[in-house]
C-alpha cells in the first residue's frame, strides 16, 4: 500500500506543466457556436510504441461547456483492465475567462465496474469523472497516460464523436519504430497525414482538425463513418495477451485467428457426438443435416454473454458449451460449427459488425480486428451458401434477420480470412401484407376478421408477441392495432420457418362505438391497422445523403360492410405518387354496400441525394395524412 | 475452552434446526421434469417450485455477532423464455469501512433436466463460474449463471450469507415476476432484540406460526430465548405490472422488520430502537447526518447574505434563498435522508444529494428568519411508507417546508428549473414526516398536493382565399406543465434550436414568427405565441370543406386498453388542458354542422370533458376541456377513466363541414 503511495506521488511531481493555452470562452469563433453544447479547444491524442507489448497512449484535452446540454460530453470515462493500467490522471477546471478555478486529481474519479447491460461479466474498469457546476460556460482540461501491454488494437481518432460537439483544434500522433510498420484508414480528414521522425528516431505520422461545426442529427443519415472524422491504425506485427502475430490483410488477419484462436476448440464430449451421429444417420442430404444439427443447437443452449480476458476474441471451448448449455455469440457459433464437423459439414466462423439501423460492412482494403462486434456461422455448400445465427433459439435455419443481413464479414477458414457479403432482403422481399373483411354495425360497432402476413425482414415483426402467452398476447397485440375499444376474440399465429420465413397472424376482432354517431351521420377511420405514424422533422440545411437502410412494401386491403341504408358523403379517397425512393396508393371504391379500402406502400432502400430529403418528409406527410383518412357516412 | 465447545454446540444446532424447516436439497424428481405447465397460471413460462429463507441472529466462530440469512430455491421452467432472468442468480452484497463486510458462502446449485436420450440427469454450478463484479465502494454483486438449462429443467440454488448488520433483519419477497407453488421464511430473534414485522401486498399468510425456542443464543455468559416466526404463502400469482402505477414494490408481497428495542447483555438495560415518534425526533436532532447539518444556520446565513441584499418582504426573502440554493447546487442524482461529509463540503463542491442541497435549503431560510421545517419522505421509486411502526427506514429522500404568512410551501431545490412551491414527480408519493428542531414531527399528505398541470392552446385563424389559414397559435403552460415545457426547452442550446426542432415536426403548419416567454421566470407560466399559416386546403373552389377542428394532440387511441385494472391509476397530480379555437371564415361559408355542445363527467368530480361551440355569423369559438381532477384513481374507478377518454375520442372523430352559402 505504501509502496504505490509513494509511486503515485512521484508520478504528481514528475508531471510536465500545461503548456498554456487561453481558454477564454470570448475567443471561440461564432460560426462553431450553431449546435454547439461544447468546444473542443485542443487536443492532442498520441500513441508510442514502445515495443509490441508497451504501448503508451498519452491524452490531453480541453473542451469548453456552453451549456448543460455539454455536461455530458465533458464527462471523462477512462477504461483500464488486466493489461491496461492508467499511469495518471488530472486536470483543471477553468472558468468561463479561463482562469484556473480547480485542480483534479486522481482522487476525484470514482472507479467503478464497466457493464454493457447484457453481459453476465466483463472484466472492465474504469475511472470515471463527472464535473458538478452550476455555472455555464466553464473549460475541463484533463490529461492521462495509460499503458497497455498488446499492440493489436489501437483506439480509432475521432476528433468529433458527438453531435453537439465543434472541434477548434485536435491533432493525433502515432509514434513507433522505424521497423513498426502500420496501415490506416482517415476519413473526412482534411489533409494528408504529415510523417516525420523525433529526435530520438521514432518514427510520426501526425494528423489533424480544425475549426469542425458541431454536427446536427439528422434522420436518414448513413453510417457515421461517412460523415465523421476519424483515422484508424492498424499494426502488421502484434502481441496480444502473450500471443503474438502479423497481418497486413484480412486473408492473413483471418488466417491468425483460425491458427491462434479458434484451432482446437472443437472436441464435443462423446455422448452428445454419439447423439449427433444418431439424429442424423438416416438423413443424406448435408443441409437437411446442417438444419437438424442447428436446431438441435438451438433447444440445448441459450445466449449469455461472458467477456474476460481473451474471452473478448477468443470461444470457450465447445465442450464447455455443450455442459452448461449456455455461451456469448462466439461460443455458440464455435459449438455450432463443432457439431456441424461430427456430421463431415464444413463450416465457418464469420465475424461481423451487427446492427439493425446500419449495415456496417468491414472496410475491404483496411483489415483490423475493432472492426465486428458478432460472430455469426457461415456454412459454404456448393452454390447454396447457408448463414446461421447462433445466439438465437427461435429463428429459422439460414436466416439472418435485420441484425446482420446485406454486409462484408470476415470468415475465418482454414487458407485464412476470406471476405463474404451476408444476404440481402429487397424491397419486395421485406413484405407486410394484410386482408380483413370488417363490418360496421348501425350503432358503430365494428366487428371482422383479418390476416397479415409477415415476410423478409418483416418475419420478425411479432416474435416478441408470439413467445408470450396467449392473454399476454392479446394485451400486447393492442399496441400495434390503435382501434378503440379494441375486443380481440381469435389470434393465432404460424410461422413457416425456412431461409425466407413467414409470419402468419389471423384476427377476430370486435369494437364497440369505433365509428361515431352525431346529427344522424356515422364518421369512422378508414385505416386503424397500419399507419404510417408521424413523417420525419423537417430540417433547415441539410449536411448529410439520405440513407434508406432497408426497403420494404405494405399492402393492405380491408372491405368495409356498411349498415344497411347507409353510404358514403366523404369526397373519396384516391391518391398516388411514384418518387425514386418510394410508391405510395390508396384508393376507396365502393360496391354496393361494400366500401374496399386499398393502400400500397414502398419504400426503396438505396442513398439518395440529401436534396431529396424534403421530398421524402412530403411524402411521409401524404401518406399520413392519406392513412388519417376520416370516412362519414349518411343515410340514404 | 468452555466457550469453544458452546459455540460448537449452538452452531451445530443451528444447522440442525435450519435443516428441520428447509426441504431437502439435491432431490431429483422426474415427474417435475415431466411437468409440461403449471395449472394455477397456464401461461407461466416458469414457477418457483418451493422457496425457503431463515434469518438468524447468532454468534459466529471469531465470536461476532451476524445475522445469518440461509436461501434455497427450485424453479421449474417451461420453455427458455426466462433463462435470462431466473437462471442467472445475483446476489449483491454490502462491504461497509473498516474491514466489516458481508458474505456469501456455501453457494451451491444444481440443474435437472432429462438428456437426449430421455434419462435423468444432474449438472452442479461449478464454483469457478461464479463472477465477483465490484461495483463502487461498497457493492460488490456476485454473479452466476446456472449450467445447463434447457426447456423442461429444474434449477435448485441455495447460499448462506453472513451480514454484521443484524439489526437491518432481512426482509423477503413473497411475489416476484413469475408464480410460486410456496414461499416460506422463517425468523428467529433471540430476546435482545424486539423487532416489528410487517406484512405489505395484496396476499394473505397461509402459514403463519409463533413459537419460542429455549436458550438459542449465549453470548459472553448472556442468554436469550428466541422468538421463532414462521411465514408462508401458497400459490403466490406472478407480478404483473401496469401502466401509470407508482413503485411495484408497495404492491408485491413481502415481509419487512424494523428494530425497535435492543437489551444490553451486561446491564440488561434496554436500549429503545424508535419505538415511539418522539424517540426518533431526538435520535434525528442529534445526529451529526441531519439535526447536526440542520443547525448550521450560521454557515448558511453567511453563504446567502449576498442573495438577499435589499430584499424585506419574506416570500421574496425566501424566493431568493430557494433560487439561490438551486444555482449554487447540482444535484449528484442521489437521493438521501442524510448529509455524507456536511452540507459545508457539498456546499464547497458546488454538488451533493437531495439531502445536503434540502438541509442546506432548510437552514439558509431559517438563517433568515423563515421557519422551515425537514420533512423525510420516500420517493414514488422507492415505494411507499408503513406508517403502522414509527421508523425512518422507509424514506430516502429529505424536502423543506417552508412556512410564511400563515400558509406553507413544500420545496426541493435539486432541480434549478423547479418553480418555488412545486415538487418534482419522484417526491409526490404516499405521505412524509415534518421535522424540526424544535417541535414534535408529524405526518402531511404529500400524494394530493395542490400541484397541477394546466396547458391552455388557443387559436385564432382565418380562413383565406387561397386555402390557407393565418393566424396565431398560443399555448400556455403553468404549475407543473410550465416546468415540463422548460425542461424541454432547455434540451436545446438555444430557443431558437428549440423552435426549429419544433416547427420541423408540424408539415403543414409554417411558422412565421415566434415568441416565448417567461423562460426563466419559473413562476409564471411559459407562454409561446406562433403566428402560422396552415395549409387546410388547396384553395376555396369547393362548396364544402371537411376541417378537423382538434389540430394538434388529437387522441387518437385509449392509453387504457384492458378491461379492468389490479391497482390504482397514480399520476401524481391532477391536470388540466384546455383548447380554444377561434375561426374566422370567409363570407361565402357556413358551417353545414354545428356540433352540439358535450359534457361528460367522472363521478365525485373525478374529471370531465366538455365541449362547446359558439357560432356567430362567420365567426365560430369551439372549445373544448379534459379534466382529471386527482392524482391516484384507484381500480374501481378504472372503468370511469376508460370511459372518458373513449368518449373524448368519438367525440374528436368529428369533423366540422364548412358549406359554400347558396
Amino acid at each position: 500500500m505504501k509502496r504505490i503511495l509513494t509511486i503515485l506521488i512521484l508520478l504528481i511531481q514528475v508531471s510536465v506543466t500545461f503548456a498554456q493555452k487561453n481558454y477564454d470562452v470570448a475567443l471561440i469563433s461564432k460560426d462553431l457556436l450553431p449546435y454547439a453544447s461544447a468546444v473542443t479547444r485542443d487536443e492532442e491524442v498520441t500513441i508510442e510504441v514502445k515495443d509490441l507489448d508497451n504501448v503508451i497512449y498519452h491524452v490531453k484535452r480541453a473542451i469548453t461547456v456552453l451549456n448543460k446540454n455539454g455536461d455530458d460530453i465533458v464527462n471523462l470515462n477512462v477504461y483500464y483492465d488486466k493489461i491496461t493500467s492508467i499511469k495518471y490522471i488530472k486536470g483543471y477546471i477553468y472558468n468561463e475567462f479561463g482562469k484556473v478555478e480547480k485542480k483534479i486529481s486522481e482522487r476525484d474519479f470514482e472507479d467503478y465496474a464497466v457493464t454493457d447491460g447484457f453481459s453476465l461479466f466483463l472484466d472492465d474498469r474504469a475511472k470515471h469523472y463527472i464535473k458538478a457546476t452550476t455555472q455555464y460556460p466553464y473549460t475541463v482540461e484533463f490529461e492521462y497516460e495509460i499503458k497497455t501491454r498488446q499492440s493489436l488494437n489501437f483506439h480509432t481518432w475521432q476528433p468529433n464523436p458527438h453531435t453537439g460537439l465543434a472541434v477548434e483544434n485536435s491533432t493525433y500522433t502515432f509514434m513507433c519504430k522505424p521497423d513498426f510498420n502500420i496501415k490506416y484508414k482517415a476519413n473526412n480528414i482534411p489533409g494528408p497525414v504529415s510523417i516525420g521522425s523525433t529526435k530520438d528516431g521514432l518514427k510520426t505520422y501526425t494528423w489533424q482538425v480544425q475549426n469542425l461545426k458541431a454536427v446536427k442529427r439528422e434522420a436518414y443519415s448513413p453510417n457515421e463513418d461517412t460523415y465523421l472524422s476519424s483515422v484508424r491504425i492498424a499494426p502488421e506485427k502484434f502481441i496480444y495477451e502473450g500471443i503474438s502475430g502479423s497481418f497486413t490483410n484480412w486473408q492473413q488477419l483471418g488466417k491468425w485467428q483460425y491458427d491462434k484462436l479458434l484451432m482446437n476448440r472443437w472436441s464435443i464430449p462423446v455422448e452428445t457426438a454419439d447423439h449427433i451421429r444418431e439424429i442424423t444417420a438416416n438423413i443424406t442430404d448435408p443441409k437437411l443435416k446442417a438444419k437438424k444439427i442447428y436446431e438441435y443447437m438451438q433447444q440445448k443452449t441459450h445466449y449469455i454473454s461472458v467477456q474476460i480476458g481473451i474471452g473478448g476474441y477468443q470461444p470457450f471451448l465447445a465442450s464447455d458449451v455443450d455442459k452448461l448449455n449456455y455461451g456469448d455469440c462466439k461460443a455458440l457459433v464455435n459449438y455450432t460449427h463443432s457439431l456441424l464437423k461430427l456430421a463431415n459439414i464444413d463450416s465457418w466462423y464469420c465475424l461481423v459488425e451487427a446492427g439493425r439501423a446500419h449495415k456496417v460492412s468491414l472496410i475491404s482494403d483496411f483489415a483490423s480486428m475493432n472492426q465486428f462486434d458478432h460472430a455469426i456461422l457461415c456454412i459454404p455448400f456448393k452454390n447454396d451458401t447457408t448463414w446461421l445465427e447462433c445466439t438465437n433459439q427461435q429463428i429459422p435455419f439460414g436466416y439472418l434477420g435485420d441484425f446482420t443481413d446485406d454486409r462484408t464479414v470476415l470468415a475465418c477458414t482454414p487458407e485464412g480470412g476470406k471476405l463474404l457479403h451476408t444476404p440481402k432482403y429487397t424491397t419486395e422481399e421485406n413484405l407486410e401484407k394484410r386482408k380483413a373483411e370488417f363490418n360496421i354495425s348501425e350503432n358503430g360497432e365494428l366487428t371482422g376478421n383479418m390476416e397479415t402476413v409477415f415476410k423478409g425482414t418483416e418475419y420478425e415483426n411479432r416474435n416478441q408477441i408470439i413467445e408470450e402467452a396467449q392473454t399476454e398476447r392479446i394485451k400486447d397485440i393492442k399496441r400495434y392495432y390503435p382501434i378503440n375499444n379494441l375486443d380481440i376474440s381469435r389470434l393465432d399465429y404460424r410461422q413457416d420457418k425456412n431461409v425466407m420465413p413467414t409470419t402468419f397472424e389471423t384476427i377476430k376482432l370486435s369494437a364497440h362505438e369505433y365509428a361515431a354517431i352525431t346529427g344522424g351521420k356515422l364518421y369512422f377511420s378508414l385505416n386503424s391497422v397500419n399507419r404510417a405514424g408521424s413523417a420525419p422533422p423537417m430540417v433547415r440545411n441539410r449536411v448529410n445523403p439520405v440513407l434508406i437502410n432497408r426497403g420494404y412494401t405494405e399492402e393492405d386491403e380491408i372491405t368495409y360492410t356498411l349498415p344497411n341504408g347507409y353510404k358514403p358523403d366523404s369526397e373519396p379517397l384516391n391518391v398516388t405518387i411514384e418518387k425514386p425512393f418510394g410508391k405510395f396508393t390508396t384508393t376507396v371504391s365502393v360496391n354496393g354496400n361494400h366500401l374496399i379500402y386499398k393502400r400500397k406502400l414502398q419504400l426503396k432502400d438505396g442513398t439518395y441525394s440529401k436534396d431529396i430529403y424534403q421530398e421524402l418528409v412530403d411524402f411521409y406527410q401524404s401518406v399520413t395524412d392519406a392513412d388519417n383518412y376520416n370516412m362519414t357516412l349518411v343515410k340514404n | 475452552m468452555m466457550k469453544k465447545i458452546l459455540l460448537l454446540l449452538i452452531t451445530s444446532f443451528i444447522s440442525v434446526a435450519a435443516i428441520a424447516q428447509d426441504f431437502p436439497y439435491g432431490e431429483a424428481d422426474l415427474q417435475l421434469l415431466e411437468m409440461k405447465k403449471y395449472d394455477k397460471d397456464t401461461s407461466a413460462h416458469a414457477v418457483v417450485l418451493n422457496e425457503y429463507g431463515s434469518s438468524r441472529i447468532i454468534v459466529n466462530n471469531l465470536d461476532h455477532i451476524r445475522l445469518a440469512f440461509q436461501y434455497h430455491t427450485k424453479i421449474k421452467f417451461f420453455d427458455n423464455k426466462d433463462f435470462e432472468r431466473d437462471g442467472t442468480i445475483e446476489i449483491p452484497i454490502y462491504n461497509g469501512d473498516d474491514m466489516v463486510y458481508e458474505e456469501v458462502t456455501d453457494i451451491q446449485g444444481i440443474t435437472y433436466y432429462k438428456d437426449d436420450n430421455g434419462s435423468l440427469q444432474k449438472t452442479e454450478l461449478d464454483p469457478k463460474k461464479i463472477f465477483r463484479e465490484k461495483q463502487d465502494k461498497h457493492w460488490t454483486l456476485l454473479k452466476f449463471a446456472m449450467p445447463a438449462l434447457r426447456p423442461g429443467c429444474v434449477i435448485e440454488v441455495k447460499y448462506r450469507l453472513e451480514s454484521p448488520y443484524f439489526r437491518n433483519f432481512h426482509s423477503w419477497r413473497f411475489q416476484s415476476e413469475i408464480p410460486k407453488m410456496y414461499s416460506e421464511y422463517e425468523a428467529y430473534i433471540p430476546g435482545f432484540w424486539n423487532f416489528n414485522a410487517s406484512l405489505r401486498g395484496f396476499l394473505k399468510l397461509t402459514t403463519n406460526k409463533a413459537e419460542i425456542e429455549r436458550a438459542c443464543f449465549t453470548f459472553h455468559g448472556a442468554n436469550a430465548d428466541c422468538s421463532h416466526m414462521t411465514y408462508g404463502i401458497k400459490d403466490i400469482p406472478a407480478f404483473v405490472e401496469e401502466d401509470y402505477m407508482t413503485s411495484p414494490k408497495n404492491f408485491l408481497a413481502g415481509i419487512y422488520f424494523e428494530l425497535i428495542e435492543e437489551t444490553d447483555f451486561n446491564t440488561g438495560a434496554k436500549i429503545k430502537y424508535s419505538k415511539e415518534w418522539k424517540d426518533i425526533d431526538y435520535d434525528l436532532k442529534s445526529a451529526f447526518w441531519f439535526g447536526g447539518q440542520l443547525k448550521r444556520k450560521d454557515l448558511m446565513k453567511e453563504k446567502v447574505a449576498p442573495a438577499i441584499v435589499g430584499k424585506t418582504d419574506s416570500m421574496e426573502k425566501a424566493k431568493a434563498v430557494y433560487t439561490f440554493i438551486q444555482k449554487s447546487f447540482k444535484w449528484n442524482e442521489d437521493n438521501d435522508i442524510g448529509s455524507v461529509d456536511g452540507i459545508r463540503k457539498a456546499f464547497d463542491n458546488h454538488t451533493g444529494n437531495a439531502a445536503e442541497i434540502n438541509i442546506a435549503l432548510i437552514a439558509a431560510l431559517n438563517s433568515v428568519n423563515i421557519p422551515t421545517e425537514a420533512v423525510l419522505l420516500s420517493t414514488r421509486a422507492h415505494g411507499n411508507i408503513n406508517t403502522l411502526y414509527p421508523g425512518i427506514s422507509d424514506f430516502n429522500y429529505v424536502i423543506a417546508k417552508a412556512n410564511i404568512g400563515g400558509k406553507s410551501y413544500l420545496l426541493d431545490a435539486t432541480d434549478p428549473l423547479m418553480p418555488f412551491g412545486s415538487l418534482p414527480m419522484r417526491c409526490l408519493n404516499d405521505k412524509g414526516r415534518v421535522f424540526s428542531l424544535d417541535k414534535p414531527s408529524y405526518w402531511i399528505d404529500l400524494s394530493a398536493t395542490k400541484q397541477r398541470e394546466n396547458t391552455t392552446f388557443t387559436y385564432d385563424l382565418t380562413l383565406q382565399d387561397n386555402g390557407k389559414l393565418k393566424g396565431t397559435i398560443t399555448r400556455y403552460s403553468s404549475g407543473y406543465s410550465g416546468y415540463l415545457m422548460r425542461k424541454e426547452i432547455k434540451k436545446f442550446n438555444s430557443v431558437d434550436e428549440y423552435v426549429e426542432n419544433m416547427t420541423g415536426k408540424f408539415h403543414k403548419i409554417k411558422v412565421l414568427k415566434s415568441n416565448i416567454v417567461n423562460i426563466d421566470s419559473l413562476d409564471m407560466p411559459l407562454g409561446e405565441t406562433y403566428e402560422v399559416e396552415i395549409d387546410a386546403f388547396d384553395n376555396l373552389n369547393h362548396d364544402r370543406l371537411s376541417f378537423d377542428p382538434f389540430i394538434l394532440n388529437k387522441i387518437v387511441t385509449n392509453p387504457f386498453k384492458m378491461s379492468e385494472r389490479d391497482y390504482p391509476v397514480d399520476w401524481g397530480m391532477p391536470s388540466d388542458i384546455r383548447y380554444v379555437l377561434t375561426m374566422h371564415l370567409p363570407k361565402q361559408y357556413t358551417i353545414e354542422n354545428p356540433p352540439q355542445n358535450i359534457a361528460f363527467s367522472m363521478p365525485n368530480k373525478g374529471g370531465k370533458f366538455l365541449m362547446e361551440f359558439q357560432n356567430d355569423d362567420n365567426t365560430f369559438v369551439f372549445s373544448h376541456i379534459t379534466q382529471f381532477n386527482k392524482s391516484v384513481y384507484g381500480s374501481e374507478e378504472y372503468p370511469y377513466l376508460k370511459e372518458l377518454y373513449n368518449k373524448i375520442i368519438l367525440s374528436e372523430k368529428n369533423e366540422l363541414v364548412f358549406k359554400k352559402k347558396s
